[in-house]
Order: structure tokens, then sequence, then C-alpha cells
């Protein structure tokens, strides 16, 4: 797959690349080296120059309503609508979900998060680290087969850390397929089954964890000397 | 100051272009010129029909209209303040985290929207008119005194504006006492003429004190003086209002989305999204903004109008139905408002398309807006003594408000702001805009002399405003159906 931007940027060179169902899967690379790009074809939001992109059978390019609609997706920035309060944003997408007993789930993730005591503030007012609940709330409300979380713990609390990670272990072992952007190695390396790093558009190292690790002691020193920077 | 200027300067430059290319961008200005060439061109068969002094006074009305809509960025001041997060960012929010002040910011914001706007509308307007000279009867001093006189009007809308705006984000009460101060003057002297309107627009003043009119050099000097210390005073006082430090307080607020959804069974599917877009307009205060640069216009066009007809006692036709067309065409600033309340990137991640999203911004704008311009039609009319001609100027206004608007919605999508700054879209959105507004205002002066083919004519009108706003309203899927969300 490539991705070519106006201006002739080239953000994906040719990635080819295959996530099992049921699978946890950490993409790394440095700053820029597109993995963004490439969370945002998996899930309909960008179009590949050339190439193509399959997401639960459903081709991303031709129909990326169907797959935002099948899958959750927690992007990259933490922006839920300034004016909507916390409960608002769930009923919101929720609505446009078309998502079942939505008052009872809105209420068990506002618990989750614990952000009942918040529940009727404004998103502009609330602290960084509070969107970044609502943005997870709000892709996990619909129950979806599979997630694509571009940096799920920025701006966490080690408390909240921790919750999320036992919350998506026992998501996975119920069959969900997870596919995580993160630079928090020791976090990643804790939680998927098998990972890429990428690096100027392009996948240079892929497999298992202790593969990937390959002679080096942990993720971080195997992802630094991968891209060049030991 | 300078530094920062020229980064602020860059940053815009850089934003605009950013929507489109640098070449479509810049042809902007050129387009600019070019349509002021022609009509300098044909100036003295338009000076036959229209007096100078006329043209004069819609142009420097035209311009300080332009400077109060350019001006009102001091509304945005503590959305700039409180913008934390999003995918772009900009150098007036810098101060936040830099020892920087947030007046400082502003006077940037000002210089910087002065500066650019001259050199994008202004300059190129007057090069037009300068590079007729070797064809028509101007000569290249006058053009520069039209240059430095809209200029000086230009600035003092915009100061007047940033003034009054950056006061309502002090105080509701005492923007609006001032909102009402100012229209109290310029009804002082529209209406009871006891206020010199070269006084309220000193730009005018000195146009009205050189050639052909008088030759004052004191009267000239001392009319560019006043509009001098009018543009800084006012300045100032804007610079003073910003809240250099901002202490943000948390907004709570019922959850009422569910219930506003509700009160809107029609809508069917976009019902939570309208209903978003409500909550969203009344929460963010943006409904006092909409009203500023809608309900403003509206009440300086009557004002224009009703200067040309008693002031100056050219027996013009501005009868109902011509203000019913009028109406229609300034709905544009509205949608305009409507893609500036928030940011719209959360929606990437959600199943919805950009023309959903569109038209529910569209069937907001016919909720907010249909009743204020049938009020204004219908007072407008009762203060004309003109209502015989409602039956007229309604379908008129409600025809020409949906198709403007669908046609801003189709050529701009959700980027309003920025599109316009397009030469190509500008250039589509002139012909389609300007064809039907000069057919509109010949057939509403010709009511009163052939009604008959007035109304057929106005008829034969709307239905092709009315099937092209069909096409367009069904083309929005095409035209915009794989676009991102984002800013």
């Amino acid at each position: 797959m490539v991705k070519r931007y106006a201006g002739a940027t080239e953000a994906l060179k040719g990635v080819d690349l295959r996530v099992e169902e049921g699978e946890f899967f950490g993409l790394f690379g440095p700053n820029g080296a597109g993995k963004t790009s490439l969370l945002k074809i998996l899930t309909g939001q960008l179009q590949p120059t050339a190439g193509s992109a399959t997401v639960l059978g459903i081709d991303t390019a031709r129909d990326p309503m169907a797959v935002k609609a099948a899958v959750g997706i927690v992007p990259e920035v933490e922006s839920p609508p300034s004016y909507l309060t916390s409960y608002e944003y769930l009923y919101f997408v929720g609505r446009v979900r078309k998502v079942g007993s939505l008052d009872a789930r809105i209420l068990s993730w506002l618990d989750f998060f614990e952000l009942d005591g918040m529940r009727s503030t404004l998103c502009k007012d609330l602290s960084k680290g509070t969107r970044q609940k609502l943005m997870l709330a709000a892709a996990f409300l619909h129950e979806p087969r599979v997630l694509f979380l571009d940096e799920p713990f920025i701006n966490l609390d080690p408390i909240f850390q921790r919750r999320l990670k036992d919350w998506l272990l026992e998501y996975r072992a119920k069959g969900g397929t997870v596919f995580m952007c993160s630079h928090l190695l020791a976090i990643a390396e804790k939680l998927a089954d098998r990972v890429a790093v990428i690096h100027d558009g392009r996948i240079i190292a892929s497999g298992s964890l202790s593969e990937v690790r390959g002679q080096y002691d942990d993720l971080e020193s195997a992802f630094l000397h991968l891209v060049g920077k030991p | 100051m300078l530094e920062l200027l020229r980064f602020m300067l860059k940053e815009e430059f850089r934003m605009h272009t950013s929507y489109t290319t640098k070449r479509m961008f810049l042809m902007f200005p050129v387009m600019v010129t070019l349509f002021s060439l022609a009509i300098a061109l044909t100036s003295e068969r338009i000076f036959l029909d229209t007096p100078l002094a006329q043209v004069l006074l819609v142009l420097h009305l035209s311009v300080f209209l332009y400077g109060l809509s350019v001006g009102a960025f001091g509304f945005l001041g503590r959305q700039y303040q409180e913008r934390a997060t999003g995918y772009r960012n900009y150098i007036v929010t810098t101060p936040a985290t830099l020892p920087m002040s947030f007046r400082q910011t502003f006077l940037g914001m000002y210089l910087r929207d002065a500066i650019f706007y001259i050199l994008l509308l202004l300059a190129p307007m007057a090069l037009g008119v300068a590079l007729s000279v070797p064809w028509t009867h101007f000569r290249l001093t006058s053009v520069a005194l039209l240059f430095l006189a809209t200029l000086l009007t230009f600035l003092l809308g915009m100061s007047l504006s940033f003034a009054i705006s950056t006061l309502y984000v002090r105080s509701v009460p005492a923007f609006a006492a001032a909102v009402a101060a100012v229209s109290g003057l310029f009804a002082a002297a529209g209406l009871l003429d006891v206020v010199p309107l070269e006084s309220l627009l000193p730009g005018l003043g000195l146009q009205y004190a050189v050639p052909p009119y008088a030759a004052s050099v004191p009267a000239a000097l001392g009319y560019a003086g006043l509009a001098t210390l009018l543009v800084l005073a006012l300045t100032a006082a804007a610079v003073l209002f910003v809240e250099d430090r901002y202490e943000s307080k948390t907004s709570r607020s019922a959850d009422t989305l569910p219930t506003v959804e509700a009160r809107l069974p029609l809508f069917r599917s976009s019902r939570v999204l309208l209903a978003k877009e409500l909550v969203d307009l009344k929460r963010s205060g943006t409904p006092v903004k909409m009203l500023f640069s809608f309900v403003l216009p509206l009440i300086f066009l009557a004002f224009t109008a009703w200067f040309v007809r008693n002031g100056l006692a050219v027996p013009v036709g501005f009868n109902t139905v011509f203000y019913g067309g009028m109406v229609g065409f300034f709905g544009v600033s509205l949608y305009n408002w409507l893609n500036n309340v928030d940011g719209v990137d959360y929606l990437a991640s959600l199943p919805l398309t950009v023309p959903q999203v569109i038209k529910v911004k569209l069937r907001a704008f016919l909720i907010l807006t249909t009743w204020i311009s049938t009020l204004f039609v219908v007072a407008i009319s009762w203060l004309n003594q003109d209502t015989r001609l409602l039956w007229l100027a309604l379908p008129v206004m409600f025809v020409v408000s949906v198709y403007m608007v669908v046609v801003t919605a189709y050529l701009t999508g959700l980027r309003t702001n920025s599109f316009f700054f397009n030469f190509g879209i500008m250039a589509k959105f002139s012909v389609m805009s300007m064809l039907p507004d000069i057919c509109l205002t010949i057939l509403s002066f010709t009511v009163d002399r052939d009604l008959v083919f007035s109304v057929a004519g106005i008829a034969v009108v709307l239905v092709a405003l009315g099937v092209t706003t069909w096409i367009l309203y069904r083309g929005l899927e095409a035209r915009w159906g794989r676009a991102e969300f984002g800013e």
C-alpha cells in the first residue's frame, strides 16, 4: 500500500501487513514514520494512493462507512466536541452508531473511567486525560470486534493505564482484535502478541515479540537499533 | 512586535493556501483588480444613471461593512485562549505557554488582518481603477485619494468591530449598549439628519472635501485626522478590553441533547446531528455573533436605501421584493458562522460523511434564519408602507435564501471562510450569485410598471433557482463524498 499526500509527501512507500482476528497487534515507529497515515487508511479516514486495505472483509477505500461502523477508533488527538457534556458526547456517538440500551452503556463507561462527577461538564473544560478517557469510552461504546487505537495511554495516569491494560487484555481474551500505535514500548511489550516497526513509510520488521526483539533484551533497544539510533 | 507580525502574516498566508494552491489564492487579488478595472472602464455609463456621490456612499458603506466583518475576531478571544488541543493551532494561542501577552498577539492579529485584507482587496481595487487611467477620466491623484479614503473607512469598520467584539467577551450588557449607541448614531445621521454622516464615516467626508465636490485642504486634512484618531482610539480600547489573564471556568450543563433530539421527530436519521448542532449553537453563544453579522448588514441596507431615497433625493425603486432578494443573499454569512462553531475532527472516527454533516448544517440554517429573515422583510415592508408586495417578497426571500446557502455549501463544504479566497471558487460563486441578483433587482424595479411581466419574470427566475438548488443539493454527495473531516 502506498500513500502520497498532495505536495508529494510520501507517507507510506509500500506497506504489506496482515493482522489476524483475535490478535493484539502493536505498531511502532519514530515520529512521522507513517503510523497515523496507516491507521487512518485502515479505518476508512484516508484513501491509499495505490494498493488496498481490508478490515473484517470490508475494503476500507470502497466502503469507509461500513468500516467505521464496525470498528472502534481512538484518534491521535483527543478532541471531543467542545459544547457537549461528557454524557451527551457518548449519547451522540451511541445514537450515530445506533447502539441499543444506550443509557445503561453510557453510565457503565462513565463509571469505568470514573467520569460520573464530570458527566455534566462541557468537554471544552475537561482536562486532557479526561478527554482521552472520553474518547476511549466513545470507541468502546458499541462493543466493536476490532479496535484501532492511536496512543491510547497518552495523558492517562498510572491508575487508568493499568485499568485500560487489564480491560484490553480481557477484550482480546474474549476474541476482540486490537491494532495499536504507540511510543510507550514498555506498555506495548506487555500487551502485544505481534508487533511491527515502521520507519520512513516502510515496515522494517514484523513478527512475534521475540522475533522482533531478536538479540536485544527489550523492545526499546531493538527498536532503536532497527531505526538506526542505537 | 514586527517579528510577531511577520510570523502571523506567514501563518495567515499558509493557512489560506493550505486549502487551495498558492496560484489559485494569488489569483484572488488579480480577479479583484480585473473586476475593478472593468467597472472603472464602464464608469462613464454608470455615472449617467447613478451619480458619483451615490456610488461613493455605497462604496464606503460596503467597505465599512467589510471592515466590521473582518474585525469581529475579538469574539473569538476566549475560544483562542481556551483552545488547548486540536490538529491545528495558531500563533495567537502561544501566550498560554510563552512569555507573551494576549494583548500583544491580538494587536498583532489586528495588524495582520488589516495588512492581509488591504493587500487582498483594497489595494487590488485601487490598482484596477489606476489601470483604467489611460482610457478614463480618472486621475492618479484621485485614485490615490480614493484608496486613502476607503482605507480609513475600512480601518474604522475593523477597529469598531474589534472594540465591540472584545467588549462582548468582557460584558454582554456593555456590548449591547455599544451596539445600541453605534446604531443610534447612524440612525441620528440617516433618519433624523442631526449628525452629519461624514462625521461618522470621515473617509467619506474626506472624499467629499476634494474635487469634484470641493477643494478644501483643511476640511480634507480634518476628516483624515478624525478618521485616524477614531481608528487609533478604538484599536487602543479594543486592546485594553482583551483579557490578558484568563482563568478558565468549568462550564456545566444539563444533558439536554436527548430532549432536543426528541423535539425533532421530522428529521429522522439526522435528528441527533441536528440536535447537536442546535445545542452547540446555543452553548457557544454563536446566535449573538450571527445576529451581529446578519442583522447589522440588513439595518445598513435599509439605512442606505432610505438615505439614497430621502437624503440624496434619488427616486430608486427599492420595494419589498428587492429587500426579499437581498435578505436571501445575506444568508451566506450565517452558513459561514455555522461552520465556525467548533472543530469537526472527532467526526472522522464515526460512520458519518462530510455531505451528511453539510446537509444537517443546511437544516440548522433554515431553522435558525427563516423566521429572522421573514421578520425583517415584514418589518421593512411595514416601515416603507409597502406591505402590498409581501406575497411576492416572501417567496423570493425563501427561494433565494435556500439557493444561496446551497450554492455556498456546494462550493465550500465545511470550510466556507477559507474557500472564498480560492479564485476558482470565488469566480463560480460570483457568477452564481450575481446573475440571479441582477435579474431579481431589475425585475423588482418593474413591479409598479408592469406587474404581470414582473411576476412572470420573477417566477421564471425562482423556478430556475429552485431547480439549480435541487441539482446542487443532490450533487453534494458527489462533490464532498470523499472529503475528510478536519480544519
